[in-house]
C-alpha cells in the first residue's frame, strides 16, 4: 500500500498497470467507528472502477471520475466514484489559457491543464512557471474542492493521517489521548499555513521512528476492521436475496397449488356421482388444512433461515459493541409492590376454562379477531371473581351518624 | 396484614350509607330545597308559596326509581351492554343523593348520566346518534347538565357492579367439587333467574348499603338457597396457604346470614318499578313546585344570570385595577423583546451560487 508513495519514478502512470491493490467500502458506518482520518487514507482501488459489492458506482457520465485510471499520485481516491471532480465553466489552464469551451474534457490538477502538464513535466521534474518551485508530475492531483485552500489542507491532512493512527485504546486515559490529539492537531496547522515547516517534519520523523510498531498494528487492525465490515455486508444482502427468493419461491408455490386444487375440484365435479355441495366442502376443507399446515410449516422454516444467519450476524455485532461501548452493570430492579390483598388465594380461574354463555362469542371466534387487541377471555374471568369474592365480609354501616367522608354532602346544591 | 382490595375503592369509601343515614340525607336535603324555593317565589311573587304544594323525600325517591326503569329501557332500545346500564343506574342514583328532583328533573340527568355511562365504560356513542334516537333531544340538552353531573359524582366514575360479581359466582360454583360438569347447561335457569334479581336489585338502594359481593350471593340465594350456601363454606373454609400472613380472616357464612337476609327482603319489597299512575302525579306537582331559578326564561332565571354575570363582571375590573396599579399593564405578558441583535449565521443562506 505504500508503493505510491515510493514510486515517485518518472514513469507515466499509465492506466494498463495494475498495481496489487485493496478494498475500501466508504459507507457511513466505517466514519464512525474508524478514526478520525480513516477516509483520508486514501486506500488505492482497485482497477476499472468496478466494486463488486459496491452497487453505488456510476455507469461513465460525462463528468471525469476520480478513478485510478486517471489519477497520477495524490489527490482524493474515491473508489465509489461518488466523489465527482470539482469543474465549473470558466476554468482556464493558466498556461495555454485553453478553457472548457475548446476543451470540454479540460481536467485541471492543481492548476495546470491535463495536457500541459504531460508536455512540461514528461522529461522529469521542472520548475513551475509560475512560482519556480520544483514539482514532479507525480505530485499534481486533480481537485475535488472548490477551495484550493481546503485541497491543500486535504492533503496535509491526509498524509498526516497515514503516519499518526493512533486509538483511545492506545491510551491509558482519556487526558493523554486528548494530548496526542492535541499534538496532531498542532503539526497539521504547522503545516497547511507553512508555519515552522522544517521544525514540524522533524517532529513527524521523531514521531514516526518512536511509533513504527504501533502505528503498524492500528493500520492492520483497520484493514481487518474492513474487511469484516464488508462480509457482514455481504451476508445481510446475501440473507435479504435469500429471503426474497424464498418468498417469491412460496408465493409460486402457492399458486401452483391453488391451481392445481381448481383442477381437481373440477375434474371430481365432473367424473363423481356425489352431491355437487359435499364435494366442494370437502375440497375447502382440504385447501383450509393445506393453507394452515404450510403457514406452520413456512415459519418454522423462515425460523431456521434467520436463526442460521442470525447467529453470525448477531456475533458480529456482538464484537462490535463490545470494543466500542462499556459494559455499565444494571442497578437491582426491585419490583414494585402495594399494600393491598387481592384474594387471590379466595379463588382459582380453572385452567381448562369455563363453559359459559357470556363468553361464549369470544371462545367461539375460531379467527381471533375478538382477541386481536389483546383481550384474552382469562382476564374478563378473573375480573368477574375477584368481584365475586370483594368485600363478602364488609359489615353494612348501622346507625345515622355522619361518617367522615361525607363532609360536603349539600355544597353541590349550594353552588349551582 | 394488607388490606382488601375493595376497600381501596371510592365506592367503598365514598358511597357507603346505612339505611337510616339515606333516609337522613334524603329528608334533609328535601326540606332544605324547600326552603330555597319557597323563598325564591317569594322574592319574586310574594304570597304564591302557600298554594304550591312541595314534593316530599318519599315522592322524590319514587321518581327516580321510575327513571331508573326508564334506563334499562332506553339501553334495550340502543343494545347497550349490560355495565352501561348498570353504570347509569348507579350514577342517576348517586345524582340523587346529592341534588333534588325539583332542581334538575330526573328525565334530562337521566339522559346525560347515560351518556356519560357510555362513555366511561368504553362503550362510546356519537352524542349525535344519541340525541337522535331520543325524540324531543337535541344535542346541548344531553351536554347542559354533563359537569353538575360528574361534579356530584364527585367525578369518580368507577363502579363495582353486582351483574359481574353474579357472573363470577356462577363460573365459581362450577369449579366446586360436586357440581355436575354441565351444571351451566342443566341449571343455567338459576343464573337467568338471579339475573333478574340483579336487575330488581338495581331500583333499591341495596348498593349504597352492601357490597357486590354480598347483593350476587342474596340474589342466588333467592333462586337456589343450598347452592349458594354450599358455595359461600367452600370459601370460608378455604385453605389458607401456609407463610402468607397478609391475610385478613375468612368471610364467615354465620355474619353474613344476616346481611343476606336483609337484602333478600329489600329486593322482594322495594324492587318493583313504581305505579305509572302515582309518578304521573307526582309529575303534575313537580311542575308546579320546580326551582324557577333553574327554568330558562323565567324571571328568577334571568335574574340569576343577570347576577352571576355582574359578579364576573367585577372580577374582571378588580384584576383590571390591580393590573394598572402595579404598572403591569403597560409591560409584555411574554417578557421583554431580546436586546441583543441577531448574530450573523455562519451559513449564508441567500448566497445561491451552488
Amino acid at each position: 500500500m505504500a508503493n505510491f508513495e515510493k514510486s515517485g519514478s518518472t514513469k507515466p502512470f499509465t492506466s494498463k498497470e495494475k498495481p496489487e491493490l485493496q478494498f475500501l467500502t466508504l459507507t457511513s458506518t466505517t466514519m464512525a467507528t474508524k478514526s478520525n482520518y480513516g477516509w483520508l487514507q486514501g486506500r488505492t482501488v482497485r482497477k476499472g472502477g468496478h466494486s463488486s459489492s459496491n452497487s453505488h458506482t456510476r455507469s461513465s457520465t460525462p463528468q471525469v471520475q476520480s478513478t485510478s485510471t486517471t489519477i497520477f499520485g495524490g489527490g482524493i481516491k474515491d473508489p465509489s466514484g461518488r466523489t465527482s471532480e470539482y469543474f465549473s465553466m470558466d476554468d482556464q489552464c493558466p498556461v495555454c489559457k485553453s478553457d472548457r469551451y475548446l476543451n470540454p474534457k479540460l481536467r485541471l490538477l492543481c492548476n495546470r491543464c491535463e495536457s500541459c502538464i504531460d508536455r512540461l513535466f514528461t522529461l522529469g521534474p521542472a520548475p513551475c512557471p509560475i512560482c519556480n518551485k520544483v514539482l514532479r508530475k507525480l505530485a499534481f492531483s486533480p481537485q475535488t474542492f472548490e477551495d484550493l485552500g481546503v485541497e491543500k489542507e486535504v492533503a496535509v491532512r491526509r498524509r498526516i493521517a497515514k503516519e499518526f493512527n493512533k486509538r483511545l485504546e492506545d491510551f491509558d486515559d482519556l487526558r493523554s489521548y486528548n494530548d496526542y490529539l492535541e499534538e496532531v492537531e498542532d503539526i497539521a496547522f504547522n503545516l497547511i499555513n507553512n508555519i515552522d515547516i522544517l521544525a514540524t517534519e522533524a517532529r513527524i520523523a521523531a514521531y514516526k521512528a518512536a511509533n513504527a510498531a504501533l502505528t503498524s498494528l492500528n493500520l492492520q487492525r483497520e484493514e481487518a476492521e474492513a474487511l469484516a465490515l464488508k462480509e457482514q455486508e455481504d451476508l445481510e444482502r446475501r440473507e435479504r436475496e435469500a429471503r426474497a427468493a424464498q418468498l417469491a419461491q412460496q408465493e409460486q408455490q402457492e399458486r401452483d397449488e391453488r391451481q392445481r386444487e381448481e383442477r381437481e375440484l373440477i375434474d371430481k365435479l365432473e367424473t363423481s356421482q356425489k352431491d355437487a355441495h359435499k364435494i366442494v366442502a370437502k375440497s375447502r376443507i382440504a385447501a383450509a388444512k393445506r393453507s394452515s399446515a404450510r403457514a406452520a410449516s413456512s415459519s418454522a422454516n423462515s425460523g431456521l433461515l434467520g436463526m442460521s444467519f442470525g447467529a453470525d450476524y448477531a456475533k458480529l455485532l456482538k464484537t462490535r459493541t463490545n470494543k466500542v461501548t462499556n459494559n455499565v452493570p444494571d442497578e437491582p430492579h426491585v419490583p414494585f409492590q402495594d399494600d393491598w390483598y387481592a384474594y387471590d388465594d379466595l379463588y382459582t380461574v380453572r385452567v381448562d376454562g369455563y363453559d359459559d354463555i357470556i363468553s361464549e362469542a369470544v371462545r367461539k371466534d375460531r379467527e381471533g379477531i375478538m382477541r386481536a387487541g389483546g383481550y384474552k377471555v382469562e382476564e374478563a374471568w378473573n375480573r368477574a371473581l375477584l368481584t365475586a369474592v370483594a368485600g363478602l365480609d364488609v359489615v353494612p354501616l348501622s346507625g345515622s351518624d355522619e361518617p367522615k367522608s361525607l363532609g360536603d354532602a349539600d355544597v353541590v346544591m349550594d353552588s349551582v | 396484614m394488607k388490606r382488601p382490595l375493595y376497600e381501596s375503592s371510592t365506592q367503598y369509601k365514598n358511597w357507603r350509607y346505612s339505611p337510616e343515614r339515606l333516609s337522613q340525607i334524603r329528608s334533609t336535603m328535601n326540606e332544605a330545597a324547600v326552603g330555597v324555593i319557597r323563598k325564591t317565589f317569594e322574592a319574586y311573587e310574594p304570597g304564591s308559596s302557600s298554594n304550591v304544594s312541595f314534593v316530599n323525600a318519599h315522592e322524590e325517591h319514587l321518581l327516580v326509581t321510575f327513571y331508573v326503569h326508564k334506563i334499562s329501557q332506553l339501553c334495550g332500545h340502543f343494545r347497550f351492554p349490560e355495565e352501561v346500564e348498570a353504570t347509569a343506574t348507579s350514577y342517576l342514583k348517586r345524582f340523587y343523593l346529592k341534588n333534588t328532583v325539583m332542581d334538575w328533573h330526573p328525565k334530562s340527568v337521566m339522559l346525560t348520566a347515560l351518556f356519560l355511562a357510555t362513555k366511561t365504560t368504553n362503550n362510546p356513542i356519537s352524542l349525535d346518534v344519541y340525541a337522535s334516537h331520543i325524540p324531543n333531544t337535541v344535542a346541548s340538552d344531553v351536554l347542559n347538565l354533563e359537569f353538575l353531573v360528574a361534579q356530584s359524582l364527585a367525578f369518580e366514575f368507577a363502579v363495582w357492579h353486582t351483574h359481574r360479581a353474579l357472573w363470577g359466582i356462577w363460573l365459581d360454583i362450577q369449579n366446586l367439587p360436586d357440581s355436575p360438569p354441565d351444571i351451566s347447561k342443566t341449571q343455567g335457569s338459576i343464573y337467568d333467574s338471579a339475573l333478574i334479581h340483579v336487575r330488581a336489585a338495581r331500583l333499591t338502594d341495596a348498593e349504597f348499603i352492601y357490597t357486590p359481593s354480598q347483593i350476587a350471593l342474596a340474589c342466588i340465594s333467592l333462586t337456589a338457597p343450598d347452592l349458594a350456601k354450599k358455595w359461600l363454606e367452600s370459601k370460608e373454609n378455604m385453605p389458607v396457604p401456609e407463610n402468607r400472613t397478609d391475610i385478613p380472616p375468612r368471610p364467615s357464612a354465620t355474619t353474613l346470614f344476616a346481611s343476606i337476609e336483609a337484602i333478600k327482603s329489600i329486593i322482594t319489597n322495594a324492587g318493583k318499578v313504581p305505579d305509572v299512575e302515582a309518578v304521573r302525579e307526582v309529575d303534575r306537582r313537580l311542575r308546579t313546585c320546580k326551582n324557577p331559578e333553574k327554568v330558562v326564561g323565567t324571571k328568577a332565571y334571568l335574574a340569576r344570570k343577570a347576577e352571576a354575570e355582574k359578579k364576573a363582571e367585577e372580577k374582571k375590573n378588580k384584576k383590571a385595577e390591580i393590573q394598572k396599579a402595579t404598572g403591569a399593564a403597560d409591560t409584555d405578558p411574554f417578557g421583554d423583546p431580546l436586546s441583543e441583535p441577531v448574530k450573523p449565521g455562519l451559513v449564508d443562506y441567500d448566497d445561491d451560487d451552488d
